[in-house]
């Protein structure tokens, strides 16, 4: 079947609110040569790009893998963009690994990014009409109705956006960056679509992960610990019917039984060392955890509430801050896929997670509708 | 490499209800599409799309399209924000795997509702060098066919003929926009748009749909009579600045045809994605088009230009010559300013 | 004159699009509106009830039509909500919070967003709560041609306000499948 797909170089660029040091030609291009640097390799050796972002609106340049190729060294070279909307960032590297696995190429770089100090990602989401309540004001019901439908305790939505803050703290390309946060302050933070406090949403951000994907060949080559891809799926559901689940999608799950089944994980809370989920709102971790098979439904609150999720707990997630820390919203997908594979290669930094030689990578988007999922490990499948 | 072809063409007609929404536009054709190879929507394991944002003034436009491909259950599936014919690469890589044998790939597009493409297409365009001084699609390929004109020696006359023989050939099509009986003399006496382009050497944007299935391996053999294989698919881009480029060649247009094999055994047919009368030259150079190939018998883009499903389009076309009977065809997209990307697709009937 | 080296420019661009053009069931949906009448559509295959009608069930892919119409009752309920804090932007006209509810009407199979529930205080909303679509007087009852642009996933202003029709809440188990 598919010959096998490694990640051998993984690089990406300082997160802030405004990245007013770099084009967004400049952006991409840190972090793909920085991933060019850690597969110790060049521009030349790309055979393909794969690039990923969410609406062009966002920054203003229609299509921008016109405007960027040169940037990306894609001249000669064949170059696309995908766009599943929030989950990009992941889908692009499922993109990229399958022009691997495929026999296509064997020296692929993919990238995702999105420089949203350029735009006005208010503006872009209600397409400029009154009334807009983003992202955060389409989730809030359903995390009421999470909420509400569990019983949590009202804090633990708090600890996840502490968890992820202070882990972030550990992650020097991280966003957000707020030493003393502490679940009091993220209670007294003001509600901006409640049931969500202010500190328990993403940030808004400026930033680019790119990735170094090769063949077999390149992945035992590899001057640095590769990570090997066990599995990718894509799933995608309508956002709206009668009787649509937004709390646990079944699109959800059903990617995630898709890439279990791939590489081969039966109980993964066991099977997996550390998860990067894509939780832009604190309370998408225990609604995630539940989504993805790791509590039973009704109960991945407790495994937030226990520690569990913690770096110290027996399922770490997010240590890298996640999209709680940093959202550059087109890469945040990404960031999630190469913080999952920089864990497997004993990369991770202060971050990292002593002996992880497993972990999945997901993102999700829309209507929490369109998901995306990667199963990474230290050995080859 | 896995044999993967093409079954099945749909193209909505250009004349649709008043007040149509483009998911309606899209649903019955992608259930032709189906229907013709005998399948419906639960038949299908991966969907691809392609369509773009900016076209509408949308943000996030292409999840209304779900509901015209029947995304529930679930389903793999994935978009690109360009031309379907990118899409269709996608699903045909996504094919190789040899874990699923159908895919569907479909484009839609909405260009009457932006105020002019060419305000639209200006945003694709670096922001810092290109943008701000309003170089605008048209007047791009304005440029490029005063420097093709100039090397090939051919005149304004034609690219004249070029779109009488593409609007007689489209007579009667209900994927054209334009009335199928021009002379040259008549279309020679309007203004200049840009010179040296006049309106009739633009191609008109207008609204479209278009879907495709690819089947893999024998499974094509059973739902379709002549499936339309694909011998070789490749794309490659240039850089982005029309300055730095020689614009009477297309090296990427080149590449992808060579690498896609258009050499190997020629083609009878070639559906070229020139969006002006200048871009046709300069492919049929680019992808070594004798006199012996008939270019664009759809009347291609120069009749009708459904952004973001042309080029979907002109595979599609090329795959309805080998349903016909029809040896060795092609199907070309391109992004871009004066043709930065190309995709070339080189269909072929096996007996 | 500044010598700080220059790292931000404004680049405003504007482009102007059209709104589409109204289906022909988005005008007759907003006429019904017009006279205090809320119709869906019941899917031929599935008998699911959409409200507003889109001219096609998505789940079974199928078009409907004019034989497909029901009438849906005014009264619902209250499925989920959130209490927004307007985020200001370009073309932003909130400035004070507001209750953005989902509602499910009785007849109908899906719910729809009522991006300002207007009528009941932001401290009485809950989850359950069974409500009634109250009309503006017939004089000011917006065009329908025009207002289905506005009306997006719901019945934009048509509706005056909402009141509590004042029965017993539904209990979770009851909306649970009406989150959306």
């Amino acid at each position: 079947m598919a010959e096998r797909c490694a990640v051998v170089g993984v690089g990406m660029t300082k997160m802030s609110k405004c990245r007013d040091d770099v084009s967004m030609a400049g952006l991409v291009r840190e972090a793909a040569r920085r991933a060019l640097d850690d597969a110790e390799m060049t521009w030349a050796d790309v055979e393909a790009v794969v690039i990923g972002t969410a609406p062009d609106i966002f920054e203003g340049v229609m299509m921008p893998e016109l405007y960027l190729a040169d940037a990306l060294g894609a001249a000669g070279k064949p170059i696309m963009r995908v766009h599943t909307a929030g989950s990009v960032g992941g889908s692009t590297a499922v993109v990229a690994t399958h022009l691997i696995e495929s026999q296509v190429h064997t020296r692929v770089l993919t990238v995702a990014f999105e420089k949203q100090s350029e735009g006005d990602t208010n503006f872009a989401f209600s397409s400029g009409r009154s009334g807009g309540v983003g992202a955060g004001g389409y989730f809030a019901p359903h995390i009421r109705a999470y909420i509400e439908r569990s019983g949590a305790p009202a804090y633990v939505g708090p600890m996840v956006a502490v968890k992820d803050r202070k882990n972030a703290m550990k992650n020097p390309y991280a966003h957000l960056q707020i030493p003393d946060i502490s679940i009091e302050m993220v209670m007294e933070s003001p509600f901006v679509w409640d049931p969500i406090h202010r500190l328990e949403s993403c940030p808004t951000s400026d930033g680019a992960c790119a990735m170094v994907l090769t063949n077999e060949a390149g992945g035992k080559r590899a001057g640095k610990a590769p990570a090997w891809v066990h599995g990718t799926a894509v799933r995608t559901e309508l956002g709206w019917f009668p009787g649509r689940d937004p709390v646990n999608p079944r699109g959800g799950q059903d990617c995630a039984a898709d890439v279990y089944r791939q590489a081969g994980i039966t109980d993964p809370r066991q099977d997996f060392d550390v998860v990067e989920c894509y939780v832009p709102f604190s309370w998408y971790e225990p609604m995630w955890m539940e989504n993805l098979g790791f509590a039973e439904v009704g109960s991945g609150w407790k495994l937030t509430e226990s520690g569990a999720t913690s770096m110290e707990g027996d399922i770490p997630v997010n240590c890298s801050g996640g999209v709680l820390s940093s959202n550059p919203i087109g890469a945040s997908g990404m960031l999630r896929f190469a913080e999952a594979a920089q864990q497997v290669r004993g990369l991770a930094g202060e971050h990292q997670i002593d002996g992880a030689r497993r972990a999945l990578g997901h993102a999700y988007g829309g209507a929490a509708q369109y998901f995306s999922m990667w199963v990474v490990g230290a050995e080859a499948p | 490499m896995r044999d993967v072809a093409i079954v099945s063409f749909a193209q909505a007609p250009l004349e649709q209800p008043e007040g149509q929404t483009e998911t309606l536009m899209l649903l019955p054709t992608i259930t032709e599409a189906l229907a013709a190879v005998g399948m419906t929507r639960r038949d299908v394991e991966f969907t691809c799309s392609g369509s773009a944002d900016y076209l509408t003034g949308g943000t996030f436009t292409f999840v209304q399209m779900l509901e015209a491909a029947g995304a529930w259950p679930p389903i793999s599936e994935s978009h690109v924000e360009m031309d379907g014919a990118w899409a269709l690469y996608e699903a045909w890589v996504r094919l190789q795997h040899g874990d699923v044998d159908v895919a569907l790939v479909f484009a839609s597009g909405r260009a009457s509702l932006g105020a002019s493409l060419r305000e639209t297409l200006t945003f694709q365009l670096d922001p810092y060098y290109l943008a701000p001084i309003g170089a605008d699609y048209v007047s791009l390929a304005a440029l490029q066919a005063q420097a093709v004109l100039e090397h090939t020696g051919k005149t304004e006359e034609d690219l004249a003929r070029i779109v009488v023989e593409r609007r007689r050939d489209a007579d009667g099509s209900p994927n054209s926009a334009v009335p199928g009986d021009a002379t040259a003399d008549e279309l020679l006496k309007s203004d200049y748009v840009v010179a040296p382009l006049r309106e009739h050497d633009i191609g008109p944007p207008v609204d479209g749909a278009a879907a495709i299935v690819l089947v893999a391996g024998d499974r094509a053999r059973e739902v379709c009579a002549q499936p339309a294989w694909i011998a070789g698919i490749d794309h490659r881009a240039d850089p982005h600045y029309p300055g730095v480029r020689d614009l009477t060649v297309s090296r990427s247009a080149r590449q992808a045809g060579e690498n896609a094999g258009v050499g190997r055994g020629g083609v009878e047919v070639a559906e070229l994605s020139a969006v002006c009368t200048p871009e046709e030259l300069v492919l049929a150079d680019a992808l070594g088009l004798g006199d012996d190939v008939a270019i664009n018998p759809s009347g291609g883009a120069l009749v009708a230009n459904p952004v973001m499903v042309t080029g979907l389009a002109r595979i599609g076309e090329a795959a309805e010559h080998v349903f016909g009977g029809g040896s060795r065809a092609l199907g070309h997209a391109s992004s871009g300013p004066c043709l930065q990307q190309n995709l070339v697709c080189v269909l072929e009937g096996r007996s | 004159m500044s010598t700080d080296p220059v790292q931000f420019m404004s680049h405003h661009t504007a482009v102007e699009y059209k709104v589409p053009a109204p289906s022909l069931l988005s005008v007759h949906f907003g006429q019904e509106l017009a006279r205090a009448r809320i119709i869906g559509h019941r899917c031929p295959q599935c008998s699911k009830v959409y409200m507003p009608p889109r001219g096609y069930c998505p789940l079974c892919v199928v078009e409907t039509t004019e034989a497909d119409e029901v009438e849906v009752s005014t009264d619902g309920t209250v499925t989920t909500f959130s209490v927004i804090t307007p985020l200001q932007y370009q073309g932003q006209k909130e400035t004070e919070d507001y209750v953005q509810g989902t509602i499910l009407l009785d007849g109908a199979d899906t719910t729809i967003m009522v991006m300002r529930m207007d009528g009941i205080p932001i401290s009485d909303m809950r989850m359950g709560m069974r409500v009634r679509a109250v009309w503006p007087p017939e004089a000011k009852r917006p065009d329908s041609a025009t207002a289905s642009v506005n009306r997006g996933m719901g019945l934009g202003d048509a509706v005056e306000r909402w009141e509590p029709t004042g029965e017993p809440d539904l209990t979770r188990e009851q909306i649970a499948e009406h989150i959306l």
